[in-house]
């Protein structure tokens, strides 16, 4: 990718950026696709106005850090934060407070909804909490250790949370709550579900990814990472699960048998540069990737095509999101800064 | 070991003997510098600071086939969470539980790249209680372990003994860590700056600090802790010392707590750093040599059943340029 120029890249044709002055923890979209939202490290969560000229709203949220953000089940947000509370953020940047847990960390969040119903989900220490899309308390999921990922299927019917020596599956309209434990030893950091509910994927602290394929509970070791990965996403048809950790997108293939004695797709490499966050699109096999250096590129998995959105420069990408009908990606970075590139045709 | 690195002690010390007194006289005199404190659930006393965080001290094994390689996994969490506040933190004080093996959140900070990157362990800090540690020592390997990792010791509640019995105290300290500071107080009345910034586990002003490096005969016979220096003036081969090394930790890296070295390689004016917990080991050059002084290569073991005489033969035998002959099979 050296070669691009930098009036090539989609910033400057397409793209609307901030610098925002804190570590941008997460990006998200609300499910109306009307608003972004960028979770930072000074407590704030700051909101994109209905025109692009205007200033970015911001929303004071927790006192300390936001640590994790998603689409609430409504229009608008859910934050945890380091002051312990899990919060609600409206489209129009009203804050009401779900729950507060002391002096203890919010450190994920989840959130689901269709037609019929929702459910919101973040994690306390050890524990997992389920509220009912009102806010009302559903159920405390409790692990073995530190819940360190959280995931919603996509129907919203089963809660994967990892933690040390696996990872556990519930569902979350259980009459009694006993999880699906997926054991294997040692410090599991993160949790990613297969779109059709074909597997479970953890990242691991031994710079690797372990999975189970949940019609047999088969193990797979996926392993060559010269770092952890921190951030993981399977394409809506679930074929690929696009990684971050290695000096390119590792993309693993999860059709015909899955992964097993498969070498992994290699994109956008060789600039001795660590991908730090990858995002599938919600519609096409394709996946947006930001960079140690700042860089974010969007690659096409079938051509392998690399389309570069920002040029490096902006410090290590650290947040990256798309809105539900693809047409919008947010990004943010260590650094502060942040951006939305539009992808609709022109 | 850059400056950007944000500094962290470890405060460890058995149950009582003063830690949260000490961490609450270090946050009272902070001097307007910003500080996270992480405690243990089950912590003493109140803790008085802006930031405290809350940790469940998860101790966790690494797979990567090291039998006592174990890790703080609720460190790298919380370390992580910290790096990302805005404004950046002055240190970061971490207090152990009272029953805490050191060796754990010492070992978090050689192995987690994130944690690399962002922070350095400056010291581990043990309160100990001059009237209870012999007592302790003969019923706990966590005191004795916490005393062999020390890099600052405070010898607390020194009002309770006499002057005799604190002598007889500090003498038995030094059998375990011969290396670590050690400040005589009462009420954990030490300087601030006695605690914190001590560049400690950067390890080439503990081992200058080092007072002529006495060479006494004894050695570990039972299964207590001890600690044993040694030194050689010959520039060292940095291939035999990494061989010999390696296969010292893999074989002995259990009873090996702490191992420590500044090293002169032969056609480098750089210092090397070497260091390691247990079976983790790590290194990096440190500067220059000082133009006209000596260059002198130091190693220090904190460990049990250390054997004197193997170390010694097997630490000159890295020198470059000394001829060996060793039994070999086809």
């Amino acid at each position: 990718m050296s070669q691009t120029t930098e009036r090539q890249f989609l910033l400057d044709s397409r793209g609307t950026s901030r610098e925002l002055g804190a570590f941008v923890v997460g990006a998200a979209f609300d499910r109306t696709g009307a608003v972004a939202a960028f979770a930072l490290g000074d407590g704030t969560v700051r909101l994109t106005p209905p025109h692009p000229t205007m200033d970015w709203p911001v929303v004071e949220a927790h006192d300390g850090t936001v640590l994790a953000i998603a689409a609430d089940a409504r229009p608008g947000f859910v934050t945890g934060g380091d002051d312990g509370r899990f919060l609600r953020i409206g489209p129009d940047g009203t804050v009401t407070e779900l729950a507060r847990f002391g002096s203890k960390w919010v450190e994920h969040v989840a959130a689901f909804a269709d037609a019929r119903s929702g459910v919101l989900a973040c994690s306390v220490g050890k524990s997992a909490h389920l509220f009912t899309v009102a806010g009302q308390p559903l159920k405390t999921l409790t692990h073995p250790s530190t819940v360190t990922g959280l995931a919603l299927d996509s129907k919203g019917k089963r809660v994967a949370a990892s933690h040390y020596n696996g990872c556990s599956l519930w569902f979350v309209a259980a009459k009694t709550d006993s999880p699906r434990f997926m054991e294997w030893k040692g410090s599991h950091t993160g949790v990613v579900l297969h779109p059709a509910a074909d597997a479970v994927v953890t990242s691991m602290q031994e710079n690797s990814l372990h999975g189970w394929r949940l019609a047999d509970g088969q193990h797979m070791r996926m392993s060559g990472y010269p770092s952890k990965t921190e951030s993981m996403s399977f394409t809506r048809s679930g074929k690929w699960l696009a990684t971050s950790g290695a000096e390119s997108i590792v993309l693993w293939p999860f059709f015909g048998g899955g992964p097993m004695g498969k070498a992994p797709t290699e994109l956008a490499g060789g600039d001795n540069v660590t991908c730090t966050r990858v995002a599938c699109h919600p519609q096409h096999e394709a996946v947006a990737a930001g960079f140690s250096d700042g860089l974010v590129a969007l690659a096409d998995i079938g051509t392998g095509r690399i389309l570069p959105a920002v040029p490096p420069g902006h410090g290590a990408v650290s947040a990256l999101a798309w809105s539900a009908d693809g047409s919008r990606l947010a990004l943010g970075t260590e650094t502060g800064f942040a951006a939305l590139i539009d992808f609709t045709p022109r | 070991m850059s400056d950007s690195l944000v500094p962290v002690t470890v405060l460890t010390g058995y149950l009582g003997a003063g830690k949260t007194t000490l961490l609450n006289r270090i946050l009272s005199e902070n001097h307007g510098r910003k500080y996270a404190v992480i405690i243990n659930e089950f912590g003493e006393l109140g803790v008085d600071n802006d930031l405290v965080v809350d940790a469940d001290e998860e101790v966790f094994e690494m797979n990567n086939g090291c039998v006592c390689c174990t890790v703080r996994g609720d460190l790298i969490r919380i370390l992580s969470g910290l790096m990302k506040r805005k404004g950046g933190l002055d240190g970061i004080i971490i207090e152990t539980t009272g029953l805490a093996n050191p060796a754990p959140v010492a070992q978090t900070f050689f192995v987690d790249d994130g944690v690399r990157a962002r922070t350095r362990l400056d010291a581990i800090v043990t309160v100990v209680d001059a009237k209870h540690l012999l007592a302790r020592l003969e019923d706990s390997h966590e005191a004795e372990e916490q005393v062999a990792f020390a890099d600052v010791i405070v010898l607390n509640k020194t009002d309770l003994v006499t002057p005799e019995e604190l002598d007889v105290v500090e003498a038995r300290i030094r059998t375990i860590n011969r290396f670590a500071r050690i400040h005589r107080t009462s009420r954990a009345a030490v300087a601030i700056d006695q605690v914190l910034d001590q560049g400690a586990f950067d390890l080439a002003r503990v081992l200058e600090r080092e007072p002529g490096f006495l060479d006494s005969d004894e050695h570990s016979h039972s299964d207590s802790i001890i600690s044993m220096s040694f030194e050689v003036s010959r520039p060292i081969d940095p291939e035999k010392f990494n061989a010999w090394m390696s296969t010292l930790l893999a074989e002995k890296g259990q009873d090996m707590l702490r191992t420590k070295g500044i090293l002169a390689y032969a056609n480098d004016d750089r210092r090397f750093a070497f260091q390691a917990v247990h079976m983790i080991a790590d290194g990096g050059f440190i500067g220059p040599w000082a133009p006209d002084g000596e260059r002198k290569s130091k190693l220090v073991f904190i460990g049990r059943n250390l054997n004197r005489p193997q170390l010694r033969r097997g630490f000159e035998a890295c020198q470059a340029g000394v001829y060996q002959a060793v039994a070999a099979s086809a």
